[in-house]
């Protein structure tokens, strides 16, 4: 297991660094654009366009820059930006984290949740009524695109009916921090929590149903009946946990994409300024070194929670421990 | 003497767009307390299913099992799931064919035992642990306590199959279905997994119904044997008189298909001519007679009973004259 | 040996597996372990053992599906151990292979009459009409008939699908088949109908074989010789009587007796010698005898020094301290 975690983290490490030199290449290398003009931002000065220059080392070698760019990133962590000028974007980021943190951790408990319930309850009753049921649902969850959604939540409990019981309790749009008040914090966030598990619902659901199908033809499944355990036991414990594993391969990349700015829709419609929205507003003013952080840190966090899932993953199920 | 199970006219049909497909077809046989029956039969002969159909444990909706199975007097064919549920593992367990995949891979081999153990009785969880330790033990499963921590693919396929079978005999079963429980191993391996069968009885007092296609198994571990073909039982008798005097030209087909380790080597080994039927177009009498060398007219249109008190067969040769026919099948 | 076919020096083939980034999970395998032999023109080489004990990958070394580690193979005179590119396919005309699988072996969108053509066409052999002659009189040759041409593979039962493998080997007329397991998939009454085919085959058009097989009795009926292989070494090989009836190395003793017999008169008096265990693995094989821990007449030597494969004064070679004959 240790060996596994080791080669797992050494293996994160030299994707990270892939992902920065990739990054940094799109940025500082392409070629017939000067990074200078890019990163000073639209309509800058000659002077500002020659401070950028001396202060990236644009006139030194490519390797030279790189390293210069993620000192700036990782270690001084003192970029700022030219667009909003004297801002420093690393802090920025930072400070959106826990925000977006807050909203996909939230809405991640609710899918996982009622995907396993949802996907458990149509494999037991396949090809009935209840299972026909479930999956012409989680299909609607899933092709309801989130900004409609999240918009008609808005329009609900903001506007109409906010002022009748079912929802005066739900405060105006914006992020409460979770130490300055727990069930603020809860109350803020659990109407967009809804808004983006939705389709994760459906998806999962479906998935885990069609693992689950699959997994009650294994041989062992035969194995556990014969033993004399219950239908439902049969499902739940020996089936259940063989067809997790294909949930958390797909849990695994979407929580990374979302914590790395994918929530954005939801996080632009809820007034949550999270990384998505940093990541929104950057590319609205073409704020380079703000995209560039976000992109940077929106990929620490996928190749990160990638790394977890997949120790998790090994902790799951002992035949990925194995596997080399 | 009181039989442990009596299977009469016992037909496993699964519903097709074309109709209704019997793949057991008939079967009767019963099975005192303490013997060991073999099953022999090829792929699509119907014996696993026969087996399978005791635990009401065929995975497939469009199954229908019709016929009585008795368990020590209690009919099992109808019966309430909750009934079928505590015999399962308990009175009756169950051994397969394949022990890689049929042991669920994310629990450990200890868990998986305790876990009918404690289906069964009242045992906390840890006398269960314990008790699993136990039979790994007395399965012959080298450091148990070890053993039984480790997942099921940590262990090789013959430790598996030992674990298997400690799990099926958890409960002191009275009957155990073992379905081609060596097939998947190595012959050193399957020598030892038979040895361990055959002290069933003196350890746990179980009847044991081995179900495999090689005839070598059951001449070395059944008292009595049944010929399945085509979902039908063809021949059935002590396994000393079915190999000292087989009666059915299909019997004599199997064994002269075999491969001999010693005696004289034949040039070429006596085979029996194309295949067997399909079954939604068995033949209306003899589903053999298409394949007999000793066919006649009789055999095409009246499927021919079993006969027989000890020594039954289901074929019309008379007697005096099977022995000449046999002779003749085993030399070609 | 002049009039050898094929002869195998010293062949052995190492897997490492473990991860590529760090070295302390690396385990060397030895799945063949400078295995020495040689086919004459026409014979049969059945080569025994357990799951595990190296005989598929030495058959997969053999006709170079595999890359070997070391040692050579010699077909007909030529080294082939190291051929590529056109001397190999050229190779490869006149050493085919049979596999277990027969289904997995075809191609399930390509009628019978285009997997037999197949070799033929990619060698040139003949015209369009030769080729179609010739197709249609090797379907007739493994017992199926000419209707069977125009089917495809999961149209055939398990035996008819292997006479379609063994039609595909023949065609190119080779010199020596490579035959993995070919018959352990099939019922038995199937499987002695293709034990009768390949007996024929062989008589009558000298093909030598490398027989690859766990079940001695199949071996018996179409090997001359025997080679036993245990944990990627050969410890015994001789001719097939000599061995069957009188085996001299502990393990080929323990592998016969392991095999029921259809006869419960005689297995009442057989002397049966179950093995404790299992066969050690391969990554990490016993010092000294790769058997010494399973067999009943190990001493210290055995625990030491590994036995080379000697030949006996019977004319059988093993590799044991402590034979039981010759």
């Amino acid at each position: 297991m240790a060996a596994t975690i080791l080669r797992r983290l050494i293996h994160m490490i030299a994707v990270l660094f892939g992902i920065s030199v990739l990054v940094f290449l799109i940025f500082f290398a392409t070629p017939g654009a000067n990074p200078a003009d890019r990163i000073a931002g639209k309509n800058a000065s000659p002077q500002t366009i020659a401070r950028v220059e001396k202060e990236f080392g644009l006139n030194r070698p490519l390797p030279v820059q790189y390293v210069i760019m993620m000192k700036k990133l990782f270690i001084s962590r003192n970029l700022t930006s030219f667009v909003n000028l004297g801002e420093k974007v690393v802090p920025q980021v930072f400070k959106a984290a826990p925000i977006t943190l807050s909203l996909v951790s939230g809405a991640a408990v609710i899918w996982i949740v009622f995907a396993i319930v949802i996907g458990a309850l149509a494999a037991a009753f396949r090809n009935g009524w209840v299972d026909r049921t479930l999956m012409v649902l989680s299909l609607i969850g899933i092709s309801m695109p989130v900004f409609w959604v999240a918009t008609m939540a808005n329009l609900i409990t903001q506007g109409v009916w906010h002022h009748t019981w079912l929802f005066s309790w739900v405060p105006p749009l914006g992020y409460v921090d979770f130490t300055a008040s727990p069930l603020g914090w809860f109350k803020a966030l659990i109407i967009p929590w809804i808004t983006l598990a939705i389709l994760y619902i459906g998806l999962y659901a479906r998935v885990l149903r069609a693992a689950l199908i699959e997994t009650m033809q294994e041989d062992f499944i035969r194995t556990a009946r014969a033993k004399g355990l219950t239908e439902r036991q049969v499902l739940l414990r020996h089936a259940l946990r063989c067809s997790l594993v294909s949930v958390v391969t797909l849990f695994g990349l979407d929580f990374g994409v979302l914590v790395g700015g994918g929530a954005l829709l939801t996080e632009v419609v809820f007034g949550l300024q999270g990384v998505g929205y940093l990541t929104y507003q950057a590319l609205e003013t073409l704020d380079l070194p703000m995209i560039m952080a976000t992109v940077i840190y929106a990929s620490v966090f996928v190749v990160v929670s990638n790394a977890v899932v997949d120790i998790v993953y090994a902790a799951f199920d002992p035949r990925m421990r194995l596997r080399r | 003497m009181s039989n442990l199970l009596d299977v009469t006219d016992l037909a496993v049909s699964f519903r097709t767009r074309s109709g209704l497909i019997r793949a057991v077809d008939g079967v009767s046989f019963s099975i005192a307390e303490r013997e060991i029956l073999g099953i022999v039969g090829e792929s699509g002969s119907g014996k696993s299913l026969t087996v399978l159909a005791i635990l009401d444990l065929i995975n497939d909706p469009n199954v229908v099992i019709a016929g009585s199975i008795r368990f020590k007097g209690t009919e099992l064919i109808g019966q309430k799931p909750g009934v079928l549920r505590r015999l399962r593992g308990g009175a009756i367990a169950m051994i397969f064919q394949d022990p890689m995949t049929a042991l669920t891979p994310v629990f450990t081999i200890g868990a998986q035992i305790a876990e009918q153990i404690r289906i069964h009785t009242e045992l906390s969880r840890h006398a269960a642990r314990s008790r699993a330790v136990d039979l790994l033990d007395a399965v012959g499963l080298p450091d148990p306590a070890r053993a039984a921590a480790r997942y099921p693919q940590e262990l090789s396929g013959g430790q598996r199959q030992r674990a298997v079978i400690a799990m099926a005999l958890s409960c002191n079963p009275a009957l155990l279905l073992a379905d081609e429980p060596t097939t998947a191993l190595d012959v050193t391996v399957q020598a030892q997994i038979l040895e361990l069968i055959r002290k069933l009885r003196d350890d746990f007092n179980s009847a044991v119904i081995l179900i495999t296609h090689n005839l070598g198994v059951v001449a070395e571990t059944a008292d009595r044997v049944a010929v399945m073909y085509s979902g039908r039982i063809v021949e059935s008798a002590s396994t000393t008189a079915l190999f000292a005097d087989p009666h059915h030209p299909y019997t004599w087909g199997l064994l002269g298909s075999m491969p001999a380790l010693d005696g004289i080597r034949r040039p070429r080994l006596a085979t029996i001519q194309g295949l067997p039927p399909a079954l939604n177009r068995r033949p209306p009498g003899c589903a053999f007679s298409p394949r007999c060398a000793f066919v006649r007219p009789a055999c095409i249109n009246a499927r021919p009973p079993l006969t027989g008190t000890e020594h039954q067969v289901a074929c019309i040769i008379p007697a005096p004259e099977r022995a000449t026919a046999r002779t003749q099948a085993l030399a070609a | 040996m002049s009039d050898a076919l094929l002869s195998i020096d010293k062949l052995t083939k190492t897997y490492t597996t473990g991860s590529a980034l760090l070295a302390s999970g690396k385990t060397m395998i030895r799945a063949v372990d400078a295995v020495s032999f040689t086919i004459a023109n026409g014979e049969t080489l059945g080569l025994v053992g357990e799951s595990g004990c190296g005989k598929s990958t030495l058959g997969r070394c053999v006709t170079r599906l595999l890359d070997v580690s070391s040692g050579s193979i010699t077909l007909a005179g030529t080294d082939i151990t190291r051929q590529r590119g056109a001397a190999l396919r050229e190779t490869r005309a006149g050493l085919q292979m049979i596999f277990q699988d027969p289904y997995a072996s075809l191609n399930p969108r390509r009628r019978v009459r285009d997997i037999v053509a197949e070799p033929l066409i990619v060698h040139h052999r003949g015209t369009r009409r030769d080729i179609r002659d010739n197709v249609a009189a090797l379907i007739q040759a493994v017992g199926l008939r000419s209707e069977h041409l125009d089917r495809f593979p999961h149209e055939f039962s398990g035996g008819q699908r292997q006479r379609v493998g063994i039609a595909r080997a023949l065609a190119l007329s080779p010199k020596l088949i490579v035959a993995d397991e070919p018959v352990s998939a099939l019922d038995v009454s199937v499987q002695a109908q293709i034990i009768n085919l390949l007996t024929d085959l062989k008589r009558e058009r000298g093909i030598a074989f490398l027989f690859i097989a766990h079940d001695l009795g199949v071996v018996r009926q179409i090997a001359d010789r025997v080679a036993v292989m245990y944990l990627g070494n050969i410890i015994e090989l001789g001719a097939t009587e000599q061995i069957l009836a009188a085996p001299a190395h502990p393990y080929t003793e323990a592998l016969i007796s392991a095999v029921p017999v259809a006869d419960p008169a005689r297995a009442a008096h057989k002397t049966r010698i179950v093995l404790a265990g299992d066969p050690p693995s391969p990554a990490n094989p016993p010092r000294g005898c790769p058997f010494h821990p399973r067999c009943g007449y190990a001493t210290d030597i055995c625990k030491t020094t590994k036995p080379a494969l000697e030949v006996l004064n019977d004319g059988r070679f093993t590799a044991c301290h402590h034979p039981r004959q010759g």
